[in-house]
């Protein structure tokens, strides 16, 4: 304990108040008497105290009641209730008031220190937890991890070890390590610990000696260490690092109290990491959220923007093709109108393109072009696509049947892909379209267009969730993860199937079928 | 002899233009910049066909389409629009139309769609 521990001790008989505050004085504890309910309210209310030992039968306020003001007033605050007039029934009472435990007069000093020594711990331990949970940032609760958990065990050192994200252990956050020698045994320590670990979720692993376990025997400078304790870390029943907790050849051995904290402590910070966890989720979720909120303002921005652009560029086209009409086809004007002209037809299939996909209307069903749909799309990519290195290739069937689609929302599918592709092929690469007719085993006929890329590829254990919303690879920021799940709800609508297929290395194939 | 158009849009630059082109090939045309404007005029002029313009402030064109449509029976009409990309469901429900135009359009697209469907008749 490094401050002493405060306590409030409340009895009507002032004899049995002194005695109880003079042994408890003589055991290094701070302690403050009053003799009735309403004293012991008035001093929780103006001081701060850990813990309050209060007789049941006194005038005025009783000790029930005075139990319920006071954790009214610090509902973290320990009270033990002693009395000598009390039954099971008013024992049960206290307890469901929040008592720590109670205490039957007359009793041994022995007992009283005991159960104080208990309540005090578990109000330690109760602030820790608190700390714990109130630091839902990673980077403080690895701190305030390693703060406690070297207090409480009265540890000279300690460490958490977390895999770096190449998956090799690095320290995190040490305490009592500030030699990088040492530091490094206690990595190298850690890091033969989780090599050893077998995934079975242990508490906690006790080595008593390591310098002269066999296991260990060969690493340097461990043998300054008299017991090392690991507290295995587990993410999703997987190991996720470990703690070492360290006592040196001048402490003592752990206590079997020790590992029960220890326990305790580990299974906290366990719950903690994966509510930190859970918090980092949900930061990325929400800015993820953000995102997809801005691409849809920017789709109605463009949409409005759009519109106001056609009437002038409307007012262009006329009146350089009206001035063109009485302009000699053999002048400079006459070619400079023409690069007007042209330039109008430029900005108008941009505009078309961009219209069609800031337009988020419900689906509408009409008979659609695949190759129709796919050229257009490609139209608004193509730039894009030259930036990156993009090759395109085309190898459309002719004579294509018409499907029964949305034209903007297949667009929209086509543009993701597309997109997606050119993300995934940094250093440029070819991006292949095809469509083609197929008939499936029922006799349906259906359109296939398939979408490739040349780039990076996708991780088979991801590749099943890349339809999921919000899944993304892209960093945040970059990608909504919302793109190819957008995808697959306009496929479905449409009736169709979408498959994604894929080697890493080997770039990626999307795969589209649509019911003619 | 001439046929007599309406243009009807709130942006001076397009109806200057298509007034232009359309004139040149012996059109007569009048012009409103509102679809109040337009109605007023309707009721005290002939008109072979109008053509409007789908947003302009005050009435909506779709409302000032339907209008005409009821009033006139026989007139044809041109809608113009540049909100939409392609056309997907008819721009002014409830009303047939006998042609329409996405903005930007040029002066020939104009004059063959007005000869189209005045030449006939």
């Amino acid at each position: 304990m490094t401050t002493k521990a405060t306590i409030l001790v409340v009895d009507d008989e002032p004899q049995i108040a002194e005695m109880i505050s003079a042994s408890l004085l003589a055991h290094g504890y701070a302690v403050s008497v009053v003799y009735d309910g309403e004293q012991a309210v008035k001093k929780v209310a103006a001081e701060k105290f850990d813990l309050v030992i209060t007789d049941i039968q006194m005038p005025g306020m009783d000790g029930i009641t005075a139990l319920g003001e006071m954790k009214k007033i610090d509902p973290e605050l320990e009270v033990i209730i002693a009395t000598g007039h009390g039954t099971m029934g008013t024992a049960i009472q206290s307890m469901r008031k929040g008592a720590f435990d109670y205490l039957h007069k007359p009793f041994e000093i022995k007992e009283l220190l005991a159960v104080v020594g208990k309540a005090l711990e578990k109000r330690k331990f109760n602030d820790i937890t608190r700390a714990i949970f109130s630091t839902i940032k990673p980077e403080e609760l690895l701190r305030v991890t390693i703060d406690s958990v070297t207090r409480i065990l009265k540890a000279e050192e300690s460490l958490l070890v977390l895999p770096d994200k190449e998956g090799r252990p690095r320290v995190a956050v040490s305490e009592g390590l500030e030699e990088e020698a040492r530091l490094n045994s206690r990595l190298a320590l850690c890091d033969r610990m989780m090599g050893r670990l077998d995934g079975s979720a242990k508490p906690f692993i006790l080595v008593d000696e390591p310098a002269k376990d066999r296991s260990f025997s060969d690493l340097p400078g461990i043998g300054e260490i008299k017991c090392a304790l690991f507290l295995p870390l587990m993410e999703e029943n997987r190991p996720a690092g470990l703690i070492n907790i360290n006592r040196t050849q001048d402490g003592e051995y752990f206590t079997e109290d020790d590992l029960q904290r220890a326990k305790i402590f580990g299974s906290l910070v366990n719950l903690a990491l994966r509510n930190s966890n859970l918090y980092r989720q949900l930061q990325e979720t929400q800015s993820q959220l953000i995102q997809a909120e801005k691409m849809s303002a920017l789709g109605q921005l463009a949409g409005g923007l759009a519109h106001e652009i056609n009437n002038p560029l409307s007012g262009i086209l006329g009146l350089t093709q009206l001035v063109l009409e009485n302009t000699k086809p053999d002048s400079q004007t006459f070619t400079d109108l023409k690069d007007i002209e042209k330039a109008v037809f430029r900005c108008k299939k941009i505009i078309v393109s961009l219209l069609s996909f800031a337009r988020q209307e419900k689906t509408r069903m009409e008979p659609v072009s695949v190759n129709e749909v796919i050229e257009e799309t490609l139209t608004l990519c193509a730039r894009q696509m030259e930036l990156k290195s993009v090759r395109i290739t085309r190898e459309f069937a002719q004579g294509l049947p018409m499907v029964n689609g949305d034209y903007q929302q297949l667009m929209q599918v086509f543009l993701n892909l597309f997109t997606n592709a050119r993300d995934a092929m940094p250093e440029g690469g070819e991006l292949a379209v095809s469509t083609s007719l197929l008939k499936d085993p029922a006799g349906r006929e259906l359109i296939m267009a398939t979408v490739s890329d040349t780039g990076t590829g996708i991780k088979p254990e991801i590749l099943d969730s890349v339809f999921d919303p919000f899944f993304t690879t892209k960093p945040v920021g970059k990608g909504t993860g919302l793109g190819l799940s957008v995808c697959l709800g306009i496929i479905n609508r449409h009736n169709g199937t979408i498959k994604a297929h894929s080697r890493p290395g080997s770039g990626t194939t999307f795969t589209i079928g649509l019911p003619v | 002899m001439g046929k007599k158009i309406l243009i009807v849009d709130d942006e001076e630059l397009v109806r200057n233009y298509v007034r232009r082109a359309l004139a040149s090939r012996g059109w007569e045309i009048s012009e409103a910049s509102n679809g109040i404007a337009a109605l007023a005029l309707l009721k005290r002029e002939d008109f072979d066909a109008v053509i409007c313009d789908l947003k302009m402030p005050d009435m909506r064109g779709e409302e000032v389409i339907k209008r005409i449509r009821d009033m006139l029976p026989a007139v044809k009409i041109v809608a113009i629009t540049g909100s939409v990309s392609n056309i997907t469901r008819p721009l002014v429900p409830g009303v047939e139309l006998d042609g329409f135009l996405i903005k930007p359009f040029g002066i020939d697209e104009i004059r063959d769609l007005l000869e189209k469907i005045s030449g006939g008749g």
